[in-house]
């Protein structure tokens, strides 16, 4: 019930055409009626009477009705397909801004087959019942009602012996309904499964076929395939055990009536032409209980896909918008006072304290893992600090409307991800209204014009999903033209420079240097070259800040800062220098 | 690479014609006997369905007048056994139905599946994910009905209408060529509408792609999305990939629903044009009698005739989504082993470019003439800038791209002769972009080898420094970890792919900026372990740190797809060259701030 509801509230938008199309079919249902009768017309009047007069007349009749019976037939059938049309259209867009509004964590935790499969399989069930289920329900129920008060007012004692076995038909109705829902339910969920192993597949071909995992996938993938087959024939098998004990006892309706009829016949107490009648009724009885058993698996099945799409719709960004929309500070001064922050259980910062004033540059530097994308994570508030708090331009970035903050920052994130694009689109992605010369100017910036323009369609270059075709440093510099077009108050640079040669990326340096003034830029990096010119370096390791200070203070501490000093070029011949 | 995006529809290389639904059955073929069974079974219910009137006419005309109770029971129990008789036969129908849909389903998924896999890197690079993704699953499913119920119920179909024909035919010859008066009328209309149909549904199986595509990108790009506050501009765009759907939905069943006006307006023009030929006819040839059972049969005559017409509805539409399955499998694997190629022997580790020539594309030189020997146990290290070409020298010693001119040996033996299998068997690569699947952190590891024990996995991850951080995970090595999850940091996931290659034992190990996001002092003692884990294998190594390289055996550097300098760290110092120039400045950058 509370997914029909649910449905409702989509549907109630389109009352009109809903409205209008079920009592279109109802005066279809009618005219049905009226061609069988005139064809029993012209066999009495015209072949037996032999009054051929008629017959033009009683044709005429015919063709008009069926011309009009098939258009407004087409014509409701049309109604429908609009309003399913327009119902998955608000879902789907409802569903994509659900998406686009979740959280990293919920992305942490969810495979992307799943979610494609709740955007296409799901809604394909919530269409097909929308557009055919929903008005078969009603067809079916208006025929069965009918046929029931007519029944009724021409011999109700008849009337009763036959939906006397109604509550059979019921009970079958309601044990297929109970038993064939989980089917259902195990279908979606195999069926996202099977989305999954394909999708992963797909993404992750070059791993595949580097290893020559192909027949490890072919069978991890059979698996899959196999067990969704398996969902559905356990479905079927639900349906074979009830929906032939519904067809038939939708037969045995008519049993019942010639038997009680019979005898009613015999006994006296009903005549021989009211029997013919009831006979000529029982289709309508019979006909929407064996449509039942059918039905009733639609309606499961919808419910089923519905539940899924509903969970996802429901399904809470822990990331709320702070109340301020109108905050006029400028975004610029970053300051982190004692953060705490956990994935779940274990603290992966801890004690963070640091303020960064407009026009300085922070660098960050430790082990892998030691939290440094954490903390720009929590910057941009893709999480919120488990304590303490973090405040940009003063104010906590809890009370910040979170568009306006994360408009104010660029960020090139660590795993590079381009849209298969043109590159001058993946430029723009931040600003699609910037002018070409400004694409250009933020390639130029980042390095990256002059390969683009050497490559054979230049800035129109598609590139595939992920940024295939580019070598590593290649969709580096293009992630941070990416970020500079934005021109943010604050930029972070997580690991961009790392796959970027070392010529290019003093080049970069010089840029940004240049460009830095009242920007707060955030530097991770694990090359001392990228950070050794930062305003302040903090040293991270196991999520806490275990130094801080400019290149030379932490030269001098003699600490980690030193001793990665000494990695990178400790063993440099300095000889080497004076002869160049 | 000529690449699709998610906006512009994919154009389709082959047209269709009937060999893709003769190919279908092929799939059917397995299922011969059980289809035969099932139309038998079938048949079987439909006699029995008759049985039912012909009852009801007897009740009515012989026991209910002559109040015979009895024979009345005697008749109701008839009935009930033909009605258990349709039930047994529907539970079988839905059985088999059920059984031969989804088997097929399933062989089709299972062979575009087996197919994708051993299609090359381009075909993967030159569209977007989230369009092979719909064809290998939706595409797919569309086809089940069609498959199950829709053939049955043509052969049935059919059945029948031969049978009607056959009635009609024995009544009058005459009559029976005007009932048929209508056929060539629907077939012309079947024809014109068919064409636009097809249009109709290759469209929006198009922009279903699209939809899928935009879907599929969206939630992989969210963070960048997210960070760069672009919510509103996508919310746009897939407001227009999800309106294109809905456009092109409605306008494909506007144009399929008119199969059904149109066969019924025909089927009643027939039917008036048999009852002014027969009641002309009437006591010239043909009884009334006879003239009414005539018209019983050719109101029958239609019904069947419909069905027919639907399932030549669902063949047009499903052959929309048919063309671009078998597209997908007869898409040309750019690079297979050589037919009778043989199994590379156990790698002793010598690899040879010999004039290599390479580019992506025809007009390209990714590469160009490159030379160079690596001796088994030695490590190569190649330098140069960014888009010089050192990812592209490596990913052609595993033959994920054909040279155009040149040779790669290993061995001595050319790659080109040898099976990919036992080629890559024998690598250990680990790539740019570390891919995590989803599963555990043991899962991802033995990737590289699955037979390999726990034991196994764990020595691996010391061995690349990741045990410590693996550890430190909430359930440690049966961390569950996914795709894009930021469980892991980006060092983490290259440490992982790192464990997952040398998992391989690989005879040939490649590291494709292994450690570019990695701390320098995990990097050392990374190093130090690697020595011996390297000793007897051949390694290439592309980074662009110097404490990185500076070891190599020997160190290639590469500008603009040529190999411009060759040599130890020490006599490329001496040479005074590129390299030199590159070391220089790594320390000469301290000096300018």
């Amino acid at each position: 019930m509370q997914s029909l509801r649910w449905a409702w509230s989509y549907i109630r938008n389109h009352k009109f055409r809903l409205y209008s199309g079920l009592l279109l079919a109802l005066a279809v249902s009618a005219l049905n009626m009226v061609n069988p009768y005139l064809a029993g017309k012209i066999v009495d009047d015209v072949m037996f009477a032999g009054n051929t007069g008629l017959l033009w007349p009683l044709l005429a009749t015919m063709i008009g009705i069926t011309v009009v019976r098939t258009c407004v037939r087409y014509g409701y059938q049309i109604m429908f397909e609009k309003m399913s049309q327009s119902v998955i259209f608000t879902m789907r867009e409802n569903l994509y801004n659900r998406l686009l509004q979740l959280d990293f964590s919920f992305y942490n935790r969810t495979k992307t087959g799943d979610i494609m499969a709740r955007m296409t399989g799901d809604m394909e069930a919530i269409r097909h019942f929308t557009a055919w289920t929903i008005y078969m329900i009603f067809e079916n129920a208006t025929i069965l009602i009918f046929a029931i008060i007519f029944m009724f007012t021409i011999h109700p004692p008849l009337t009763v012996a036959i939906i006397a076995i109604a509550p059979i038909i019921g009970f079958f109705a309601y044990r297929l309904s109970r038993d064939v829902k989980p089917t259902f339910t195990e279908i979606r969920n195999q069926f996202a499964r099977l989305n999954s192993v394909v999708q992963e597949n797909i993404s992750g071909n070059r791993v595949v076929k580097a290893f020559a995992k192909e027949s490890y996938e072919i069978e991890k993938f059979s698996i899959e395939n196999e067990a969704f087959k398996d969902r559905n024939l356990q479905s079927a098998k639900v349906w074979e055990k009830n929906l032939p004990v519904l067809d038939s006892l939708a037969g045995v309706l008519t049993v019942v009536m010639i038997l009680v009829g019979g005898t009613m016949v015999i006994s006296g107490s009903l005549t021989i032409g009211e029997l013919v009648v009831f006979n000529s009724l029982i289709w309508a009885l019979n006909n929407p209980m064996r449509m039942a058993g059918w039905l009733i698996n639609d309606v499961q099945r919808f419910i089923a896909s519905a539940e899924k799409v509903e969970d996802l719709l429901e399904t809470k960004s822990q990331i709320t918008n702070g109340d301020e929309q109108n905050i006029q500070a400028t975004v610029g001064t970053v300051e982190f006072n004692n953060v705490y922050f956990s994935y779940g259980d274990g603290m992966v910062l801890e004690d963070l304290s640091f303020v960064a004033q407009p026009g300085q540059t922070v660098g960050i530097i430790g082990p892998t893992g030691s939290g440094k994308s954490t903390l720009v994570n929590l910057l941009s508030r893709f999480y919120d600090c488990t304590c303490g708090d973090i405040k940009v331009g003063g104010i906590n970035v809890k009370e910040w409307d979170i568009h306006k903050l994360r408009s104010s920052m660029g960020m090139v994130m660590q795993d590079i991800f381009l849209f298969s694009d043109t590159i001058e689109g993946n430029i723009a992605y931040g600003n699609p209204t910037a002018t070409l010369e400004e694409v250009y100017e933020a390639a130029r910036k980042a390095e990256a014009h002059d390969f683009i323009t050497s490559m054979p369609e230049g800035y129109d270059t598609i590139v595939g999903e992920r940024g295939v075709g580019l070598s590593g440093g290649q969709k580096q510099r293009i992630a941070l033209a990416r970020a500079l077009l934005k021109d943010p108050n604050i930029l972070i640079l997580d690991d961009t420079t790392s796959s970027v040669d070392m010529e290019t990326e003093e080049r970069i340096q010089h840029t940004l240097h240049s460009i830095q003034e009242n920007k707060t830029c955030f530097i991770i990096a694990h090359r001392i070259s990228s950070v050794k010119d930062a305003d302040v370096i903090l040293v991270m390791d196991d999520g806490r800040i275990i130094e801080r200070g400019t290149h030379e203070e932490l030269l001098l501490k003699r600490g980690y800062y030193y001793n990665v000093f000494q990695n990178q070029y400790g063993n440099f011949d300095i000889h080497l220098m004076a002869r160049k | 690479m000529a690449r699709n995006k998610f906006n512009v529809d994919e154009e389709l290389e082959t047209p269709f014609n009937f060999v893709h639904l003769k190919r279908l059955l092929t799939y059917l073929k397995p299922y011969k006997t059980k289809i035969m069974v099932t139309v038998l079974i079938m048949l079987a219910a439909s006699g029995a369905n008759l049985i039912g009137p012909y009852l009801i006419k007897q009740a009515i005309d012989e026991e209910i007048p002559s109040k015979d109770v009895q024979g009345l029971v005697i008749l109701g129990v008839i009935y009930l056994g033909a009605l258990t008789i349709t039930g047994i036969c529907m539970k079988y129908r839905i059985r088999m139905m059920s059984q031969i849909g989804h088997s097929v389903i399933k062989n089709i998924r299972k062979d575009l599946f087996t197919h994708l896999q051993k299609l090359s890197f381009s075909f993967f690079d030159s569209r977007p994910h989230g369009k092979i993704l719909v064809r290998v699953v939706n595409y797919v499913n569309s086809l089940s009905d069609l498959l199950s119920n829709g053939l049955i119920n043509l052969i049935t179909d059919l059945f029948s209408l031969f049978v009607i024909i056959g009635f009609m035919l024995a009544i009058d010859v005459k009559l029976t060529m005007y009932a048929m008066a209508g056929f060539p009328v629907l077939a012309g209309i079947i024809f014109i509408i068919k064409n636009a149909q097809r249009k109709a549904w290759q469209n929006l199986s198009n922009k279903q792609s699209n939809m899928n595509a935009y879907i599929h990108e969206s939630i992989n790009g969210i963070k960048v999305t997210q960070a760069f506050v672009r919510e509103e501009e996508n919310k746009k765009i897939f407001y227009g990939v999800s309106n294109g759907y809905r456009g092109a939905w409605l306008r494909a069943v506007k144009i399929q629903f008119l199969l059904w006006p149109s066969i019924e307006n025909i089927s009643v023009l027939t039917v008036s044009l048999v009852y002014v030929i027969g009641i002309s006819m009437i006591g010239d040839g043909i009884t009334v009698g006879a003239l009414v059972a005539f018209i019983g049969y050719i109101w029958m005559f239609w019904t069947p005739l419909a069905n027919i017409g639907n399932f030549y509805n669902a063949i047009i539409n499903a052959s929309a989504y048919l063309e671009r399955i078998f597209e997908m499998m007869d898409e040309k694997p750019t690079i297979s082993s050589v037919p009778g190629a043989n199994e590379l022997p156990l790698i002793k580790g010598k690899v040879e470019f010999e004039n290599v020539v390479f580019g992506y594309e025809e007009s390209e030189r990714n590469l160009d003439s490159i030379n160079f020997k690596a001796n088994p146990g030695e490590s190569i290290a190649i330098v140069g800038p960014t888009g010089s070409g050192k990812t592209t020298i490596v990913s052609l010693i595993s033959r994920f791209y054909d040279i155009n001119s040149g040779a790669i040996k290993i061995d001595d033996i050319d790659i080109k002769s040898v099976t990919i299998s036992s080629l890559r068997k024998q690598m250990g690569v680990m790539l740019q972009d570390p891919f995590i699947f989803s599963g555990t952190i043991m899962d991802n590891i033995r990737y590289g080898r699955l037979d390999a024990t726990d034991e196994e996995v764990i020595e691996a991850a010391k061995a690349v420094q990741a045990h410590q951080f693996i550890m430190g995970l909430r359930d440690g090595y049966r961390t569950e970890v996914n795709e894009r999850g930021s469980v892991l940091s980006n060092g983490q996931r290259q440490l992982i792919s790192f464990a997952r290659a040398l998992l391989a034992d690989p005879k040939i190990l490649i590291l494709d900026e292994a450690t570019s996001s990695i701390d320098t002092e995990t990097e050392l003692a990374l190093q130090k372990g690697l020595e011996a884990l390297l000793s007897g294998r051949t390694s290439f190594i592309i980074a662009h740190r110097l404490s990185t390289i500076q070891n190599a055996s020997k160190i290639l550097f590469i500008e603009k797809g040529k190999i411009i300098e060759e040599g130890t760290h020490e006599e490329l110092i001496q040479q005074r060259g590129y390299y030199w120039k590159l070391y220089t400045s790594h320390y000469s950058s301290l000096d300018a701030g």
